[in-house]
């Protein structure tokens, strides 16, 4: 059970040899190696979490997929193409919603296609399906600063679906939220994935909410690479309840114990922070 | 809080003080011209400059009618603001976006921040003459100054992930331009061109007080010179009233245009 479905599934993401060094920022601080031979990938309809302790290169390595950066050595290769630069194939949903404050609710959502000059009459139908699943239905004409901060990820979940992309890149998405937001949030995660069976790259810092909405975990070291690799057992659809369950209990201790060791390791630039993974 | 005003909200409270200023201060200029206490040459009484109110819009000054003399303040002021303005945004939108354009164009404004724009008066008399064309350029060259600081400063503070949410939904560098940069950087736009408006107000007086044959501050110089006291306090507090109905205006497009601000 360790992937949506069983059968042979197609590699969305493929992430080979990456390397990622950012060049000094003054003259008396050295480049700072952010990612060294990173190799993973993600199945289609995968979920798969990033997990790791801040400044490990998480938000870089999605940068890296979404297009906003280049690496210095390596490739990716999301569902046969080699990334070159954005695109709505890659859809990122950032973790302070990236809204456009001028338009509407509907007017954010429908962007995308808008912009392309694509047939309104194939994604109006689909924009409003998608605003019914993420409970915005009725808030359509309302803009961002009257919604709460819930609200707004939600509609940055239906932008970024509206645009079919082939993986979704979330970065700590529910990271800004207080924590009951945050947990209705990753349920309503699940329920859109229900529906629409995206395949979904989640950064987080976060070991529970990447035990409960992941399908597998990546857990990434200090060294810039990808220490191990954790399957989640858990069948779908999951609920809530599963958090209490002692087997997630569990996992989770085994999850934190290796976070808890990666981060003591000698090598691990703690005062670094995520300000070098950022831009 | 005393008790009539016990039922009011607090907003009406202070409005009620503030009218209550305004009525003391006209009271205490009534007395005060009324009682012999100041010299009516130096502050004429109320219904003495209302009287001379009614003849100014009556007769006019100096040969041109009082609307004649507030079209010319205005005429200069909105060609001047409006010049600064239309190529301010596009200069500013330009040297906000490309390092190239703000390293060939920053030097000059940096040259020119701590200049007060009146200190270029005795310079485009020189240039220009005392003619249209003189006040205009210097207001044109206020208004351009606080319209391009504040635009290319505003496109520099784009937030960086409302860029990528552009670039990923595939836009073309124009489009990201037009669709999300510019009205990212309204906000900032819109302070620009409400201070380019306050401050070529400012700057119309100025030049009208120095050389001019008409306008509101030719008038208040003028009429200061022939000793026509109760002119000269027409003229301020004509001057001060467009300056008020100003930045009403600007204050109501700026709301209009930002109302998603949500303020």
């Amino acid at each position: 059970m360790t992937g949506p479905e069983a059968g042979a599934l197609r590699i969305m993401i493929s992430i080979l040899g990456i390397k990622r060094v950012f060049p000094p920022t003054s003259k008396r601080s050295t480049s700072v190696v952010a990612l060294n031979g990173v190799n993973a990938e993600v199945f289609e309809e995968e979920i798969v979490g990033l997990l790791g302790p801040s400044g490990c290169g998480k938000t870089t390595l999605l940068n890296l997929i979404a297009g906003f950066d280049r690496q210095n050595e390596g490739k990716i290769i999301v569902a046969g193409r080699q990334v070159e630069r954005p695109g709505p194939d890659r859809m990122m949903v950032f973790q302070f919603p990236a809204l456009f404050a001028w338009l509407t609710v509907w007017r954010n959502v429908i962007f995308g296609p808008q912009e392309r000059g694509e047939n309104p009459r194939e994604y109006e139908p689909r924009a409003r399906g998608l605003l019914e699943a993420v409970g915005l239905k009725g808030r359509e004409h309302d803009y961002p600063y009257q919604l709460s901060g819930g609200m707004k990820q939600r509609v940055q979940l239906a932008r970024a679906l509206l645009n079919r992309p082939e993986v979704l890149l979330m970065d700590e998405p529910f990271g800004a939220l207080d924590s009951q937001t945050r947990s209705q949030m990753q349920e309503l995660l699940l329920e859109v994935w229900g529906l629409y069976h995206p395949t979904i790259l989640l950064v987080t810092h976060d070991a529970e909410e990447a035990l409960f909405l992941c399908h597998r975990i990546y857990v990434m070291g200090c060294n810039g690479g990808i220490r191990e690799t954790i399957p989640v057992p858990f069948s779908f659809p999951r609920k809530f309840d599963l958090i209490g369950t002692t087997e997630f209990a569990r996992l989770k201790y085994n999850l934190l114990s290796a976070l808890r060791s990666e981060e003591e390791r000698p090598e691990c630039p703690r005062q670094l922070g995520d300000k070098f993974t950022q831009d | 809080m005393t008790r009539p005003l016990k039922n009011l909200s607090g907003q009406a409270t202070y409005s009620l003080i503030s009218w209550a200023t305004v009525a003391a201060i006209l009271l205490l200029w009534y007395f005060a011209t009324a009682g012999g206490l100041v010299s009516a040459f130096i502050l004429p009484s109320p219904s003495n400059l209302w009287a001379e109110f009614r003849e100014l819009v009556l007769k006019g000054y100096a040969g041109k009618t009082l609307t004649d003399h507030i079209l010319a303040s205005l005429f200069r002021t909105f060609t001047g603001l409006g010049l600064g303005i239309a190529i301010g945004v596009p200069v500013g939108l330009l040297m906000g976006s490309s390092r190239v354009a703000n390293a060939i164009l920053g030097p000059i404004f940096s040259f020119l921040r701590p200049i007060p724009p009146i200190a270029f008066i005795p310079l485009m008399i020189l240039y220009f003459g005392i003619g249209e064309f003189s006040k205009i350029a210097l207001i044109f060259l206020a208004a351009l100054y606080y319209v391009v600081l504040n635009t290319s400063a505003g496109v520099r503070t784009v937030p960086q992930d409302l860029v990528r949410a552009g670039q990923n939904m595939g836009l073309t560098r124009v489009r990201l331009f037009s669709k999300v940069v510019f009205w990212a950087a309204l906000p900032h736009i819109m302070t620009g061109v409400k201070t380019a408006t306050a401050i070529s107000w400012a700057i119309v007086v100025a030049a009208e007080l120095i050389a001019a044959q008409a306008g509101l501050g030719f008038m208040v110089m003028d009429a200061t010179t022939f000793f026509r006291v109760p002119n000269v306090y027409i003229g301020i507090i004509i001057i001060g009233l467009i300056g008020v109905t100003l930045e009403v205006i600007t204050l109501a497009i700026d709301r209009r245009l930002l109302h998603w601000m949500g303020k």
